[in-house]
């Protein structure tokens, strides 16, 4: 396993780039404006990328430079530039309904992180792996995913939902980067392919939601709500 | 021995003389970045000697609080000194009294005995700042501990100089994430704890004022003692920020004159660009509502959370 034989810099720039994504993804959560959430997302998938690239560095893995180019476009370009144009069709620039406030759902963030902690030290200790980049790839894909999912609940627009999604798999990407780098190339362009979907279906969902409902926010569908 | 104790009187003594010069450098700088003229920087030493020749006017409803207070902030931000690297990266006699813990709670016995002279007198001004300060005290308190919690698993010790001593020696550790984001986390606390939030404006003497709505009853001698008191916890608060965690270099390692000299000519230098960013935040950041103090506390507190889960790679 390439995790627990790595020298101590490229298990620091490992944990750095990791901390820094988690950090990010904290961005989105603590701010209220859609602008905010595009450029830290973007930031962060450039991160990735640039995690990617790191680990086929030091891990002799020549197909991962690939991967780093197409998640730097993907994901750092292609989707935030097609976001950022359904945000200027819709006219709406910031959250407008909080079910939590900002400082609230970083302090509810702050302790997923400590959740996602306990569960992946436990889940090092159990594998051996303790102390090692392995858990914090764990920690961090873990938390990201919590995040994520936090920010599905908590967020009433559209497109924050969305980027709830998007935040999810990429914590899901990383996670998978530091771990188990050897994927077949295949899986990782399927998967790339697949956000390109999820994001033009949002794109329809969201348009069909403001044609229905006037507005763009979810707090209106409440048939189903009872 | 007796260089160890004249050392140790003039870590303290340091504190005393510089703590003002920080104070009127800051609040120059502030009024250069709005591009007014400011200050001198010796004005507040000029404040301090009016204040000092002032005829003290007390309050009818004033019992025993009003009197203690100010001298107990005043003993209590002498102490401190004592227990933390102001001058020397190794322990001079009575350092050993308490770590950053305990250099903590006698910062927080300062406050809170201020806080009571707010209320002491019973005027509406010294409520409203003793309830805010009391606020914001409560939700600065988590984080600190926090704080605190990722230095004892950083340095497996709670001794400033042994931090110190940890970060010269291994940079490595220093450029560790858990280490950057103690140091991010201790910023926001710093701003909280020197009542530079973005948050009032930097006159002070306004509606949203926080820690000079507390002492507006006090005038002459005690409001100096009081005032100096509060320079002189900013200027220990920036001497743990930057001996202790963000740059732990140029501490007098022997202990002769010169090198204690020189020391607290770096210590101001590392001082003045810790200020920098500090008048950066606090002017250039765009005024918060006074109820959105929570979320740069809230940041603070998660960044102390990120710094303890990052910690575990080592």
């Amino acid at each position: 396993m390439l995790v627990a034989q790595l020298q101590p810099l490229a298990a620091s720039v490992f944990s750095l780039i990791a901390i820094a994504s988690l950090l990010l993804a904290f961005v989105m959560l603590g701010s209220r404006w859609l602008n905010d959430y595009l450029i830290a997302f973007a930031t962060e998938s450039w991160l990735i990328a640039i995690l990617s690239a790191a680990v086929g560095y030091y891990g002799h893995y020549p197909e991962l430079y690939l991967i780093a180019l197409l998640t730097a476009l993907f994901r750092g370009l292609l989707l935030p530039y097609l976001m950022l144009r359904i945000v200027r069709r819709l006219h709406v620039d910031r959250e407008l309904y909080e079910r939590l406030s900002p400082s609230a759902s970083l302090v509810v963030g702050a302790l997923l992180v400590l959740f996602a902690f306990v569960v992946s030290s436990h889940l090092g200790q159990s594998l051996g792996l303790a102390g090692t980049v392995a858990v914090l790839a764990l920690t961090v894909m873990l938390s990201m995913k919590l995040i994520g999912f936090l920010m599905l609940v908590v967020r009433g627009e559209a497109l924050s939902q969305i980027l709830g999604l998007l935040v999810l798999e990429n914590g899901i990407f990383l996670g998978s980067q530091i771990l188990v780098p050897g994927m077949p190339l295949l899986i990782e362009l399927v998967i790339l392919f697949d956000l390109l979907v999820v994001v033009a279906c949002f794109g329809v969902l969201v348009r069909y939601l403001v044609v229905h409902t006037g507005t763009s926010s979810t707090h209106e569908l409440r048939r189903l709500v009872g | 021995m007796t260089r160890d104790i004249l050392l140790q009187i003039a870590q303290v003594f340091t504190v005393i003389a510089l703590a003002p010069l920080l104070q009127g450098v800051i609040l120059q700088w502030e009024e250069r970045v709005q591009r007014a003229q400011g200050p001198g920087i010796f004005q507040p030493y000029r404040d301090l000697w009016k204040l000092f020749h002032k005829q003290l006017v007390v309050p009818e409803t004033a019992s025993f609080i009003y009197w203690t207070a100010p001298v107990v902030a005043f003993t209590c931000m002498l102490t401190v000194p004592i227990l933390i690297p102001v001058l020397t990266n190794f322990p001079l006699p009575l350092s050993d009294m308490g770590d950053i813990l305990g250099g903590g709670f006698i910062l927080t016995l300062g406050s809170f005995m201020v806080t009571m002279a707010g209320l002491d007198s019973g005027s509406s001004y010294g409520g409203i700042g003793s309830s805010r300060a009391v606020m914001l005290g409560i939700l600065a308190e988590p984080t600190l501990i926090l704080v605190f919690v990722g230095i004892t698993l950083l340095a497996k010790a709670m001794l400033p100089f042994v931090v110190n001593h940890l970060l010269v020696a291994q940079p490595e550790i220093y450029w560790s994430p858990a280490h950057l984001f103690l140091v991010a986390a201790f910023f926001i606390l710093l701003l909280v704890e020197t009542d530079r939030l973005p948050i009032h404006s930097s006159t002070h003497i306004e509606i949203y004022m926080i820690d000079e709505a507390r002492i507006l009853e006090y005038s002459g001698p005690l409001l100096g003692l009081l005032k100096w008191a509060a320079m002189m916890k900013q200027f220990i608060l920036y001497t743990i920020f930057s001996n202790v965690l963000l740059l732990p270099w140029g501490l007098s390692i022997r202990g002769t004159a010169l090198g204690a000299l020189g020391a607290a000519v770096a210590l101001f230098a590392k001082f003045l660009s810790v200020a920098v960013v500090v008048v950066f935040v606090e002017t250039a950041q765009s005024r918060l509502r006074y109820f959105r103090y929570q979320e740069p506390l809230a940041a603070s507190f998660l960044l102390a959370i990120l710094a303890i889960v990052a910690n575990q790679l080592r």
